[in-house]
């Protein structure tokens, strides 16, 4: 596979969906397999809330991409047949510009002054990327949870510069209670003694026991119950591999470790800048309704959703579906039954995996 | 889809017109509408390999129980909408045909006839009909409210529903003679278009 990361800078900026200006930016840019000659096989993922642009493949510290099991050579999203690109967000923690880095005017980090970004921003920048790629259009944007609002938003800002877009485990706005579920997480983040109003750099410290109990939060609300019980029922933990002296069950050592391992790499003005950036997204915000919204949408939509996804459940996909339907636009839905709940979208499955691909190539 | 069943349905759905298809298998009707009338079409379909298949044709389709959700496709205006041998399987027959009226102004349903001649020399002989167009038995058939073409057309009568056109498949599942004359007794099949009166 051919794999390629790139730190791409954008001197001429870009105005910002609540009126800010970025002078310039930079996004971190992975992209695998080739452009064909009429430029027609291009696709872009866009990842969810702590995804970033490695995707596929493994990077040159061992890890294994967010989406390993969908794309590659001859998985569903096939590099052998496609040009596939994912670049982190803006406003991410791994390597595009965003909150860790200087700002110009005062040679600090930006910490808690980096502006808030949008959807519709994020969309807009990777428009920027697109053509800065050479490339005419999209046949395909896809994301799951955070990143299939970005798909949503691609058809319907950039009607198009898209040909198909495929929307997982997502919804046209985040519900009342994905916005609480959110809050608390942001709350334990800000009330961390390290957190310094976000701008920890500055004094040399980050609030890790903020964005772990935050990330230990959102696995729960990730998985689905079954799973969880059949992952890890009411086992006790092995005493020698216990993270620490106060865990009993397994599921609690669990989200300890994973808790930990986020909060070293993870940073926490990221966790709250995408977090809101996802309670605000509302496809439907500048028209009447959801119908209104997609008025524009060119692209075929494809929307899937899982069973034991409780945080976006298939219903919210349904919505989308209902208004592409009464736009005229060729969509499908398909729900699946998902065994890891709203984390099904990452995962391969049989039917997953047959339905992306055959989408694609229909 | 039978070919034959197609081809009788065919001049019923408008050019270009929005179809949307209950039960729609693997979409190969909405595939040939598609290609020959240029609809836009929809399915809605339960069995997860059906819907892979037709998203492989370019069928759009949505995964949904009919029993649990013909309402909520209302706002949409449709033109015709299609229960291609799936009304017996429901478990308000009626309440759908209502629903699928309100969601366009003509709807095509066809059923299996309970009243031919096969199923009635079944029953004669104390068995529930097992035949090519009912293959299963009783207690595994999804066919749920089975019945003939005289009860049919008495429900349609009943609930106000118009019969705009009929068209009866015999034996070897084309139009016969025998069908058309006798159909309760003859018909394996009934293929109707139905508008709300």
């Amino acid at each position: 596979m051919n794999v390629k990361t790139e730190l791409i800078t954008f001197n001429t900026g870009m105005a910002l969906e609540n009126g800010h200006k970025l002078d310039s930016f930079e996004l971190m840019v992975e992209s695998y397999g080739k452009l064909n000659k009429t430029k027609t096989n291009a696709i872009l993922v866009c990842h969810a809330f702590s995804g970033n642009h490695h995707a596929s493949g493994k990077n040159k510290v061992n890890e294994i991409g967010w989406w390993d099991e969908i794309i590659g050579p001859n998985k569903s999203i096939d590099t052998n047949k496609y040009y596939v690109v994912c670049c982190n967000n803006l406003g991410g923690c791994s390597g595009s510009s965003g909150p860790k880095s200087i700002n110009p005017s005062s040679n600090k980090p930006y910490g808690s002054n980096f502006p808030l970004v949008t959807v519709s921003d994020w969309v807009n920048s990777q428009k920027m990327l697109m053509e800065k790629l050479d490339i005419p259009y999209w046949h395909f944007v896809v994301g799951g949870s955070l990143g299939g609002m970005q798909a949503l938003q691609w058809s319907i800002a950039y009607p198009d510069k898209i040909k198909k877009a495929g929307i997982f485990a997502a919804a046209a706005k985040s519900s009342t209670q994905n916005i609480a579920m959110n809050e608390v997480a942001r709350e334990s983040i800000r009330k961390d003694h390290n957190f310094h109003d976000g701008n920890y750099l500055e004094h040399g410290v980050i609030p890790k026991n903020g964005i772990k109990t935050a990330r230990m939060l959102g696995h729960i609300t990730y998985l689905s119950e079954q799973h969880m019980n059949q992952r890890f029922g009411r086992k006790f933990q092995d005493d020698s591999s216990k993270v620490g002296l106060d865990v009993d069950f397994e599921v609690e050592n669990y989200l300890q470790y994973k808790g930990e391992k986020f909060s070293e790499i993870f940073d926490a003005n990221t966790y709250i800048l995408m977090t809101k950036a996802m309670d605000g997204y509302d496809a439907a915000s500048k028209s009447d309704d959801l119908s209104s919204a997609l008025k524009g949408v060119l692209a075929e939509l494809l929307i899937i959703g899982f069973y034991s996804d409780w945080l976006y459940p298939p219903e919210r996909g349904k919505e989308i579906q209902i208004a592409a339907m009464n736009n005229n636009i060729k969509s499908s839905y398909v729900v699946l039954n998902g065994e890891h709940g709203h984390d099904s979208f990452l995962f391969h499955s049989d039917k997953y995996s047959q339905i992306i691909s055959k989408f694609i190539e229909s | 889809m039978n070919n034959k069943l197609s081809k009788i349905i065919n001049p019923w759905v408008p050019k270009e017109g929005k179809v949307i298809d209950f039960g729609c298998g693997d979409g190969s009707l909405l595939e040939e509408l598609m290609k020959t009338k240029n609809i836009l079409g929809y399915g809605v379909e339960i069995n997860d390999k059906k819907i892979e298949s037709c998203v492989s044709k370019g069928v759009p389709v949505i995964k949904q129980d009919i029993d649990k959700g013909i309402n909520e496709f209302k706002s949409s205006n449709f033109d015709i909408s299609i229960m291609a041998r799936s009304i017996q399987c429901l478990k308000d027959p009626s309440l759908a045909l209502n629903r699928m009226l309100k969601l366009s102004k003509r709807c095509v349903v066809t059923l299996p006839n309970l009243g031919y001649w096969k199923c009635r020399l079944n029953l004669a002989y104390g068995r529930m009909p097992v035949t090519p167009e009912l293959p299963s038995s009783w207690h595994e058939t999804d066919n749920i409210h089975l019945c003939t073409i005289n009860d049919f057309e008495d429900l349609c009568k009943k609930e106000g529903i118009r019969i705009m056109n009929k068209v009866f498949l015999g034996s070897n599942g084309a139009q016969s003679n025998l069908s058309s004359l006798s159909p309760n007794l003859f018909a394996i099949e009934g293929v109707y278009l139905l508008e709300k009166q």
